[in-house]
């Protein structure tokens, strides 16, 4: 399947993936200048934290918020692999925010549900993918071996570890 | 992400879109679409880089992250994004003013009126040291009442320019108070064109309606061509002029003041398509200032073989008669050297009557018009373009809907030049531009005038002297300011002391201050209790024809 790789090298911390994110996907108006005053706030779902990465859901193989979602909300597209929240059942009991080992999945009071990262699945292409003005964000297919990006990806997950 | 889909309304212009394309040439057009999206918190004003504690932002779609560093919050971030444009676009206009000055005093000028340039020189040093210059007498009393009530009245540039930039670097203010020190920065700009004007009518003379033609098909096959671009000394421009009399030497503008009498510069084209000049291989020489003009020109230059010469240097220049000399020598010469590059001019130009000044023109008969009913108002437009509308359409299809609703329009710097190009200021034009009551208006004011008058370059303060000679408070008529294309700094200092003045404007695109309601909110209902006119900030997208009824709304509430 594809994932969004990221390359930490090129990520300067502008938060244009989250800004856009949050526009295109969070908001009701899909304007910034109009959905920066939306209550609720728009959530956007991709953060960037410390250490120039940007993190979303990484659409585990074994998922566990699939596993701990007590009435099948959390579901994968068998099509494309892709982990996704049915929101019209979501009881907001925050089991899968517990135990995402990213802590990419937000229990969103104000809209009664959990919200992350569907890698903008009934889009052409992820946002933030498209938006980045570095190219540090990346859609490639993982299925045949890890790609070029993917070790180094691995290598600073490493270095995160050891910190 | 906003791609335009046409990117001119100029016929002229675009057969040279597909040229570039062709040959790899990257337009602004081009650099625009390869910039999106553009950074959306620098768009709607939630940035700061005034230290170096950040850069911070404001992320609206964060709980944290919300205010910077130094606690500047949403609100303080747009008035200080407003602020900070107010800022710069006033210091073009002190530049443009003291750069004059100093030529004159320099006694480079021998002006057609000594005294009252030496007097007006005067008023320049008072307006620069304490504000105190006589020029603001003139303006109505209630409006000096208002700007001495709320503090906003000049007091030189050393109290309220200085003062106004360090409101940028901290401070407790409140959102208001931060707005009136942008005002009172403006006004300091809005004296100082008004000033520059009657130097530049003490020195050269007054500027009269003259006939020019206008877009790229006045380049010419057979003669060398100098383009003059953007502002610099109007003294350097009629040393060029007549260092080049006699000879069979072209000297046209681009972005740059048309009118130094007697001398007229041509204007080839407007802003947005600055570059495509050089494309038609009739240049031969660029003399270039530094407000308004693209950076990309030098690089295009090279690529045409075209020298380009710059006027704002720290070391030479200094003899404005010899440097005068060597532009024109030197455009022979390139002449000569480029007799093998094909000149490819488009069949396309109007003829345009620009010029036109309160002094030559029955004020009171206008004033008479509006409040009798004769015709629904006045609108001032004013902007040049912005590469994210397609070129002149905003403009122009927004007077062709006021002309024909009987607004009296009236315009001033780059707008006229949009405006020229599709005979909008051709006297032949006016009959079928017009509603019939603006018609009979204009034909009843002079033999000649267009369909739009024109009020001279941004160089001039024409706009202001013909509000001056109306006499009375704005605020009082039907009066309506707009900047449909809106591009420069300049034009949202312009844009500030319009409404200080008491008129509403409205301003495309609309300002980077979105992100913060309170400024928003202030550039309204704040200005409109104070001035008794909005800035009006609009995020919608909305046609010509839409903006138009807007404007007219606002004139009938008059």
């Amino acid at each position: 399947m594809e994932v969004i790789m990221v390359d930490p090298e090129k990520c300067t911390q502008c938060h244009t993936c989250s800004l856009w994110c949050g526009i295109e996907i969070g908001s009701v108006a899909k304007e910034l200048s109009q959905a920066i005053h939306e209550e609720p706030q728009p959530v956007p779902r991709v953060h960037v934290e410390g250490n120039n990465f940007p993190l979303h859901c990484r659409h585990c193989e074994v998922a566990p918020c699939i596993d701990a979602c007590p009435n099948g909300t959390m579901r994968r597209d068998p099509q494309t692999g892709l982990v996704y929240v049915h929101e019209p059942s979501c009881i907001a009991c925050w089991m899968c925010v517990m135990v995402c080992p990213f802590g990419v999945i937000a229990p969103s009071s104000s809209q009664h549900g959990a919200i992350k990262c569907d890698r903008c699945r009934n889009m052409e292409y992820p946002i933030c993918v498209d938006v980045c003005p570095t190219n540090a964000l990346k859609l490639q297919e993982t299925r045949k071996g890890l790609p070029e990006k993917d070790s180094q990806y691995l290598q600073y997950s490493k270095g995160l570890e050891e910190f | 992400m906003d791609f335009v889909q046409k990117k001119t309304a100029d016929s002229a212009v675009e057969p040279f879109l597909a040229k570039a394309a062709e040959k790899g040439v990257s337009l602004v057009w081009d650099r625009y679409e390869e910039s999106l999206p553009q950074c959306g918190f620098c768009e709607t004003g939630l940035n700061c880089r005034d230290c170096l504690q950040g850069p911070c932002i404001s992320h609206p779609f964060r709980d944290g992250n919300k205010v910077g560093v130094c606690g500047k919050d949403r609100d303080i971030l747009g008035v200080h994004s407003f602020l900070r444009l107010v800022t710069h676009g006033t210091m073009s206009y002190l530049d443009q003013l003291t750069d004059f000055a100093e030529w004159v005093t320099s006694g480079e000028g021998s002006p057609r009126d000594k005294g009252q340039a030496d007097k007006l020189i005067k008023d320049i040093q008072a307006l620069l040291r304490d504000g105190g210059a006589e020029v603001m007498e003139e303006f109505p009393k209630a409006v000096l009442d208002g700007w001495r009530a709320t503090g906003i009245h000049p007091e030189g540039v050393a109290r309220d320019l200085f003062k106004v930039s360090q409101k940028l670097d901290g401070g407790t203010s409140s959102i208001e108070d931060t707005l009136l020190w942008a005002f009172k920065g403006a006004l300091s700009g809005c004296m100082a064109q008004l000033l520059q004007g009657r130097l530049k009518a003490s020195v050269f003379g007054d500027i009269s309606p003259t006939d020019v033609e206008v877009n790229l098909g006045i380049l010419q096959l057979e003669n060398p061509t100098i383009l003059l671009y953007g502002h610099f000394s109007p003294l350097l421009k009629q040393k060029i002029a007549e260092a080049a009399k006699g000879k069979t030497i072209a000297i046209m503008g681009v972005c740059t003041d048309p009118l130094v009498p007697p001398y007229s510069f041509s204007p080839v084209t407007n802003y947005g398509s600055q570059e495509i000049p050089l494309m038609t291989g009739a240049v031969d020489l660029i003399v270039a200032g530094d407000q308004c003009v693209n950076p990309s020109l030098k690089e295009l230059a090279k690529e045409w073989n075209v020298e380009v010469v710059e006027t704002e240097v720290l070391s030479g220049g200094r003899e404005l008669a010899g440097f005068a000399q060597g532009i024109v020598e030197q455009a022979k010469k390139a002449f000569d050297g480029r007799r093998k590059v094909t000149r490819d001019i488009p069949p396309v130009k109007d003829t345009a009557r620009m010029g036109f000044s309160p002094k030559g023109m029955d004020v009171k008969k206008i004033v008479d018009a509006m409040r009798g009913g004769k015709i629904k108002g006045l609108a001032l437009l004013a902007g040049c373009n912005n590469v994210k509308f397609t070129q002149d359409h905003e403009i122009v299809s927004l007077a062709r809907e006021l002309l024909k609703r009987e607004v009296f329009c009236v315009s001033e710097g780059c707008a006229s030049i949009s405006l020229a190009k599709y005979g909008l200021l051709n006297p032949q034009n006016r009959e079928s531009s017009c509603g019939k009551g603006l018609s009979n208006l204009l034909s009843s004011l002079g033999k000649d005038l267009p369909a739009v008058v024109d009020l001279g370059s941004c160089e001039n303060g024409g706009v202001t002297e013909f509000l001056l000679a109306v006499g009375r408070q704005p605020k009082e008529l039907p009066l309506v300011a707009c900047f449909p294309e809106a591009n420069r700094t300049k034009a949202v200092a312009r844009a500030a002391w319009t409404v200080a003045l008491g008129v509403p404007t409205y301003f495309w695109p609309y300002l980077p201050v979105t992100g913060s309601p309170k400024t928003v909110e202030a550039l309204g209902g704040f200005c409109e209790k104070t001035f008794g006119a909005k800035m009006n900030v609009l995020t919608e997208r909305m046609e010509p024809v839409e903006k138009a009824d807007l404007l007219m709304k606002d004139l009938k509430r008059a």
